[in-house]
C-alpha cells in the first residue's frame, strides 16, 4: 500500500509545472481561497437560512446557489490534488510523508469527509425535501436545524485545520 | 518609524503569538482572518451574483438580511488583519503587494457600500426586479477588488519576481473568467425572462 501511494502521489510533471513556473503554487492557493469562499458563501448562506437568520427567504431559493458551492468545492479539490502531487517541488517532502505525519491533514480530511456524511444524511432523511417546502419567514424542522449547525461546524472545522497544516510536524 | 515597527513586533504580545508553540498563536489567528473573508467575501459576494443577475430567482431584500454577518466577517478579518501585521510590520510595510491588497480591500469595502445602497433602495420594488445599472457596476467593482484583495494577500509571502509573473498570469485568467461570467449572466438572464414569459 505504501509503494502504491508513494507512487501515485508523486507526480513529475506537476512538480515540473511548479519549478517552471514560479508563480502557479501562488495562483493555485488563491483559487484554492476562491473555491473555499464560493462554497462558505452558497453552502453557509443555507444554513444560516434553516438556522433561523434572513427567514425572509424561501430556502428553495437559496438552493439555486447550490451549483456555485459545487463549483467552489471542485475548484478546492482540484487545486488541492494540485498541493498534494506537487508539495515535493515547494518543500522537498513526499507527499505520503505529509499524508501519513501531519496531522493537521488528516483531521482535516476527516471533517471533508463528515462534511460529505452530513450532506447525504440531510438528503436521505427527506430533510432537503422539508427544506424546499419551506415558504419565506417558515422556521426549519430542528432536524434540518441539526444537519446546518453541523455542515457550518465541519466548513469551519476544515478552515481551521486547514490553516493548522503547515505546523504539523513531518516524519520522513 | 523603523524603531517604532521593530518595538511594535518585539512587543510581547506580538512575540507570543509569533514563537508560541501552541496552535492557539499564529495558526488560529491567521485562521480567524480566513473565516472571517469567508463569511466577508462570501456573503457579500451572493449579494452581488443576484444584483448582477446570475441568481435571479434569488428575492433581492431579504439579501439585507445578511448584512450583520458581514460586518462581523469584516471586524474579524479586520482585528486578526492588524494582529497579523503587528508580528512581522517591518517586512510587511516595505512591501508594495500589502498596499495593493489594502487599497484593493478599501475599495472593495466602498463598493460593498455602493452597492448596498443602490440595491436596497428602493424597498417598494418586487423581489424578483432587476437590479438598478449603478448597483451592477459597484457589484462589479467589488467582485474585482475582493479578487485583487485574495491574490495580493497570498503573494504577500512571495519574492517579487513571483508576484509580477502572478499578476500577469491572473490578468490573463481574469479575462477569460469575465467572458465566461458575462455568457453565464446572459444566459441566466434569458433563461429567466423565458420562465415569466
Amino acid at each position: 500500500m505504501e509503494a502504491f501511494l508513494r507512487y501515485w502521489m508523486r507526480w513529475p510533471s506537476v512538480e515540473g509545472l511548479i519549478y517552471k513556473y514560479l508563480w502557479v503554487w501562488g495562483v493555485c492557493q488563491s483559487l484554492h481561497f476562491v473555491g473555499m469562499v464560493l462554497l462558505i458563501g452558497t453552502v453557509g448562506i443555507l444554513d444560516l437560512r434553516m438556522l433561523g437568520m434572513a427567514r425572509q427567504f424561501p430556502p428553495a431559493a437559496l438552493k439555486k446557489l447550490i451549483p456555485w458551492g459545487v463549483f467552489g468545492f471542485v475548484l478546492c479539490l482540484a487545486t488541492g490534488l494540485f498541493f498534494v502531487t506537487g508539495i515535493y517541488a515547494n518543500i522537498n517532502v513526499h507527499p505520503y510523508v505529509v499524508l501519513k505525519s501531519d496531522v493537521f491533514l488528516q483531521i482535516k480530511f476527516v471533517f471533508i469527509v463528515l462534511a460529505g456524511l452530513n450532506l447525504l444524511a440531510f438528503y436521505a432523511t427527506g430533510m432537503s425535501r422539508a427544506v424546499d417546502r419551506l415558504a419565506a419567514g417558515e422556521d426549519a424542522p430542528p432536524l434540518a436545524k441539526f444537519f446546518a449547525g453541523a455542515s457550518l461546524f465541519f466548513w469551519i472545522a476544515v478552515m481551521y485545520f486547514a490553516r493548522l497544516i503547515p505546523s504539523g510536524k513531518f516524519q520522513p | 518609524m523603523q524603531d517604532f515597527l521593530e518595538s511594535i513586533e518585539n512587543s510581547g504580545f506580538s512575540s507570543y503569538i509569533r514563537e508560541t508553540p501552541s496552535v492557539l498563536g499564529y495558526s488560529t489567528v491567521l485562521a480567524l482572518h480566513t473565516f472571517g473573508m469567508a463569511f466577508l467575501v462570501g456573503l457579500s459576494g451572493v449579494i452581488a451574483l443576484r444584483v448582477l443577475g446570475v441568481v435571479p430567482e434569488l428575492p433581492l431584500k431579504p439579501l439585507k438580511g445578511l448584512m450583520p454577518m458581514i460586518i462581523i466577517g469584516f471586524w474579524l478579518n479586520a482585528i486578526t488583519g492588524l494582529i497579523l501585521t503587528s508580528l512581522a510590520a517591518r517586512s510587511l510595510l516595505a512591501n508594495w503587494d500589502f498596499y495593493v491588497k489594502l487599497v484593493a480591500i478599501a475599495v472593495a469595502i466602498v463598493s460593498l457600500q455602493k452597492m448596498r445602497g443602490y440595491a436596497f433602495r428602493d424597498t417598494s420594488a418586487p423581489d424578483d426586479a432587476p437590479a438598478s445599472a449603478e448597483a451592477r457596476r459597484w457589484a462589479k467593482a467589488m467582485l474585482f477588488f475582493w479578487g485583487l484583495a485574495v491574490l495580493g494577500g497570498r503573494l504577500t509571502a512571495y519574492a517579487t519576481y513571483i508576484r509580477i509573473q502572478s499578476a500577469e498570469a491572473v490578468a490573463v485568467a481574469v479575462i477569460l473568467l469575465l467572458l465566461l461570467a458575462r455568457y453565464l449572466v446572459r444566459r441566466a438572464h434569458r433563461s429567466h425572462v423565458e420562465a415569466r414569459i
